[in-house]
């Protein structure tokens, strides 16, 4: 017992006399903070969307693999971010400019978050198939990872504002303008193939975004090795 | 050829197999002459003919194109693609491959606008025609002459089908980092694949290997940098590095063209690594030699194990230097010996009688018994082959099996048998070679017979009782005469009877002698060893005996001297069968030892029980024997048959 007791107390001295101190970040600057750099904030943001994409598109696989086996099932579908005006190769990209791109990405990023909460509440409801059973878990992750990388992008851009990269130009539509069609999936619950269509669709505009947000960190911050 | 299939979806344009015949047949049949109408026709149908001759010559049947396949669509930076596909069988005609794409949510149908930049059988999609993240819905279609064919259709995305080229410029250097080597790589990546711009990441991978060793090859994962650091060279090696590129979605590249680098021999380095090995090594052996000094014995005994000496079973060698033979004796008795069931040597004991006044049957018994029980000791302690033992040899002579016996074991105890023995029966006398008397107790059987076998069996039984008695023992010979030494001797009863064992005689006294004791009643009861007295010859040549009063006991020296002057020692007998007995002197009195030269021989003063008789006259005082005396003396007072041979002859 006083060796147990001895033990505890050992490993709490340790504990507190080892503790790292680190500064809390935060953007603003605040006392006592530590700021990360627009470097820093750039290359968390493409890791998560990196992560994000990587995430949906395994699901989307597995997806197919589970309830297609034969390839190459690609049915007639439409995309609820259809509307939104993404450049569709590297010119148009380029062209585009900063402030227009971070509001495609914006506007991407946001017009996920509701279909992506709906998906995984529908495939953990759905328990009789087995993929949804074992797959659900990665709805729900792909739905924080959106829901940090909308903050991220966030804050970028209010940093490169403060920068005066970004001009102020680019402001914050409201959530419904943003998201055209979000009355596309309120009509009853949704089955395995609007499940497919939504994994199709996300898998992409998870891609379109992390290739923005890298154009647009390597024009941002020019770099020889972007 | 583009242009020469050009319709729209719903048109099909049949062409007809003779309509390429008849043209040139046309052209060349150009007679404005009425028989060159006729001419033409022919012309026609031979044509026709030759056609399907040949097509049947040759095996041939043309049919519509086979489906063809795509096979796959590239695009190395993300701007421009390439599909490929791959022709099936032409049905023997000339046919034509169209490749058709639609886009995303439209209907409108394209065709390929370039077949010849990426090769045969390819589609190029230059930048104006790609888009990237939108679905293209492509197939190919095989026309000739019989019909078409239309491939499957594939959708494909291009940023999904991003493979680039392989890396370029791999220079490799070999730096040194405090004196180590180590490789420096480095590259850049595909001049068309636009990283800078952050439209398209790329991550490397290299591979090295010595030039030696083929397909060993060791990789390297360097995430997005263009450039790497190799260690754990070899000296002097030569080295083989290539590397490749990858987009983060996307398809692998082709290995980079090799690059080769020689790796200089740091010599110095090395040499101190032996240094190194040798003091390690030389530690290790210390070590080892101690251990092996620590473990010498053990080791030893290990690898050469000592040879086991000669080692008699249950005897301990201590004991016989410490010299004490009551113990060494007493180490060599078994226990458990003899066996409870003696009923199997019981059954093979020649049944015995005793000579003794039966007064004291039980004594008779007991001696029987010890008899019995001495030799079916010895028998069984002979079974033990890892003894040392072979001194009890008595019970040989009770039965065949104890019959067998050793001379030298006999020749061992001669020494210490001779110390030791008690009264025996004077008549009852068998040397052995070595000049040991062997004698009998007086207890006979009562069988006539007088071949050596029985008597052999009885002087066993006797001899084993002896060995009952005392601590020494005797072995005889029951074998041939040969056997016997010129110590033997010999009741010369009569001519024929020349050769008669002694045992045979004694036997027939010694029956008298029972035939006397059961008709002597009221004899007195001698102890174990009794002796009889000649009483007289009676007319059958039978010597008549009596059982003597015992008076003798264990007198050192003499130990068979009777005491008194009754005791009469057979001498010898004469020609005309006649014992010839001998009187001696009393028992205190040891008579001194007459050289026991009767025979010629010189004879020792044997200690033991031997017997040798002597013709020289002694001091002892002789009794007046209506016999022939002579002063035979030997200390035991028995006749030696050896010396009968001086005797008159028979």
């Amino acid at each position: 017992m006083e060796k147990v007791l001895f033990a505890v107390l050992t490993l709490v001295y340790l504990e507190l006399s080892m503790r790292v101190v680190s500064a809390p970040i935060c953007s603003y600057g605040q006392a006592g903070c530590h700021v990360p750099s627009l470097a820093d904030l750039f290359e968390r943001v493409i890791q998560q969307s990196s992560r994000m994409h990587s995430v949906s598109s395994d699901l989307h696989s597995d997806f197919e693999q589970y309830f297609f086996p034969r390839k190459n099932l690609i049915g007639k579908r439409k995309c609820h971010t259809y509307d939104i005006l993404t450049p569709e190769d590297k010119e148009n990209a380029q062209r585009l400019g900063r402030e227009q791109l971070t509001e495609v990405i914006v506007r991407l990023l946001q017009a996920w978050g509701e279909p992506l909460s709906e998906l995984y509440q529908s495939m953990s409801q759905d328990q009789n198939q087995d993929f949804n059973l074992y797959s659900s878990n990665k709805a729900l992750e792909i739905s924080d990872i959106l829901h940090e990388l909308k903050d991220g992008v966030t804050i970028i851009t209010e940093k490169m504002k403060l920068l005066g990269v970004l001009s102020n130009t680019v402001g914050y539509n409201s959530p419904e303008s943003l998201v055209p069609s979000s009355a596309f999936y309120t009509q009853g619950d949704l089955d395995s193939m609007d499940h497919h269509d939504l994994l199709y669709c996300f898998r992409r505009d998870s891609n379109k975004a992390k290739n923005y947000l890298r154009i647009l960190k390597c024009t941002t911050l020019p770099e020889p090795d972007c | 050829m583009r242009g020469f299939l050009r319709w729209r979806t719903a048109e099909l344009p049949v062409m007809h197999v003779s309509t390429p015949a008849v043209i040139p047949v046309n052209q060349l049949l150009k007679s404005p002459m009425g028989c060159g109408a006729m001419m033409k026709s022919v012309m026609e149908v031979l044509l026709l003919l030759m056609l399907f001759f040949t097509a049947h010559a040759k095996e041939k049947s043309y049919s519509p194109p086979e489906k063809p396949t795509q096979t796959r669509c590239r695009s190395p930076e993300k701007e421009t693609f390439t599909c490929w596909w791959e022709p099936g069988s032409d049905g023997g005609l000339p046919t034509t491959y169209a490749l058709y794409y639609r886009k995303e949510n439209s209907e409108t149908v394209y065709e390929c606008p370039d077949y010849h930049t990426a090769g045969e059988n390819s589609c190029f999609f230059n930048k104006n025609d790609t888009s990237i993240w939108v679905n293209y819905n492509i197939s190919v279609v095989a026309t000739n002459a019989l019909g078409r064919a239309f491939s499957d259709p594939v959708d494909i995305d291009v940023v999904y089908i991003v493979e680039p080229n392989p890396p370029e410029k791999l220079t490799v250097a070999v730096m040194e980092d405090k004196g180590w080597p180590f490789l420096l790589v480095s590259w850049e990546p595909p001049h068309k694949a636009d990283t800078r711009s952050g439209w398209i990441t790329l991550i490397y991978e290299l591979r090295v290997r010595l030039e030696e060793e083929e397909d060993d090859w060791e990789m390297h994962h360097a995430g997005q940098q263009k450039m790497f650091n190799i260690f754990s060279l070899r000296s002097g090696g030569e080295y083989l590095v290539e590397v490749r590129c990858k987009p983060d979605h996307g398809f692998w590249s082709e290995w980079s063209s090799t690059s080769y680098v020689k790796v200089p021999d740091y010599f110095h380095r090395e040499k101190s690594m032996w240094i190194l090995v040798a003091v390690f090594s030389a530690l290790i052996f210390l070590i080892l030699t101690w251990l092996l000094h620590m473990n010498s014995h053990s080791l030893k005994h290990c690898i050469l194990p000592p040879v086991p000496g000669p080692k008699i079973k249950g005897f301990d060698n201590k004991l016989l230097k410490n010299g004490n033979s009551d113990e060494i004796f007493s180490a060599l008795v078994v226990p458990n010996f003899p066996p409870a069931s003696a009923s199997k040597y019981e059954e093979m004991l020649v049944e015995y009688l005793e000579v003794y006044v039966p007064e004291e049957p039980e004594l008779m018994l007991e001696e029987s018994k010890d008899l019995l029980d001495g030799c079916l000791k010895s028998e069984n302690s002979r079974s033990d082959s890892d003894s040392g033992r072979g001194s009890c040899d008595s019970h040989t002579l009770l039965m065949d099996k104890c019959g067998e016996t050793k001379e030298e074991e006999r020749q061992t105890n001669r020494e210490s048998s001779l110390m030791e023995t008690q009264g025996w029966k004077e008549e009852a006398i068998n040397h052995d070679t070595s000049g040991k008397v062997k004698t009998w107790p007086s207890v006979y059987s009562p069988l006539p017979q007088y071949g050596s076998n029985p008597l052999d069996k009885q002087s066993s039984l006797e001899t084993a009782k002896q060995h009952s008695l005392s601590t020494s023992s005797f072995l005889t010979q029951p074998g041939t005469k040969d056997a016997l030494g010129p110590s033997y001797t010999d009741f010369c009863l009569s001519n024929k009877e020349n050769h008669l064992h002694p045992q045979t005689l004694a036997h027939r006294a010694l029956q008298t002698q029972s035939d006397v004791n059961i008709s002597n009643i009221g004899c007195k009861r001698s102890p174990a060893t009794e002796y009889v007295e000649v009483q007289r010859v009676n007319k059958e040549d039978m010597v008549l005996l009596q059982p003597v009063v015992s008076r003798c006991g264990h007198i050192e020296g003499c130990p068979n001297l009777p005491k008194g002057e009754d005791y009469s020692k057979v001498k010898g007998v004469d020609c005309d069968n006649r014992l010839l007995l001998q009187r001696e002197g009393t028992g205190e009195d040891v008579c001194p030892c007459v050289d026991q030269e009767t025979n010629g021989e010189g004879g020792n003063c044997y200690t033991s029980s031997t017997v040798s008789t002597t013709q020289k006259p002694t001091a002892c005082m002789y009794t007046a024997m209506p016999l022939q005396e002579e002063t035979a003396l030997a200390l035991n007072g028995y006749v030696d048959t050896a010396t009968m041979g001086n005797l008159p002859s028979c």
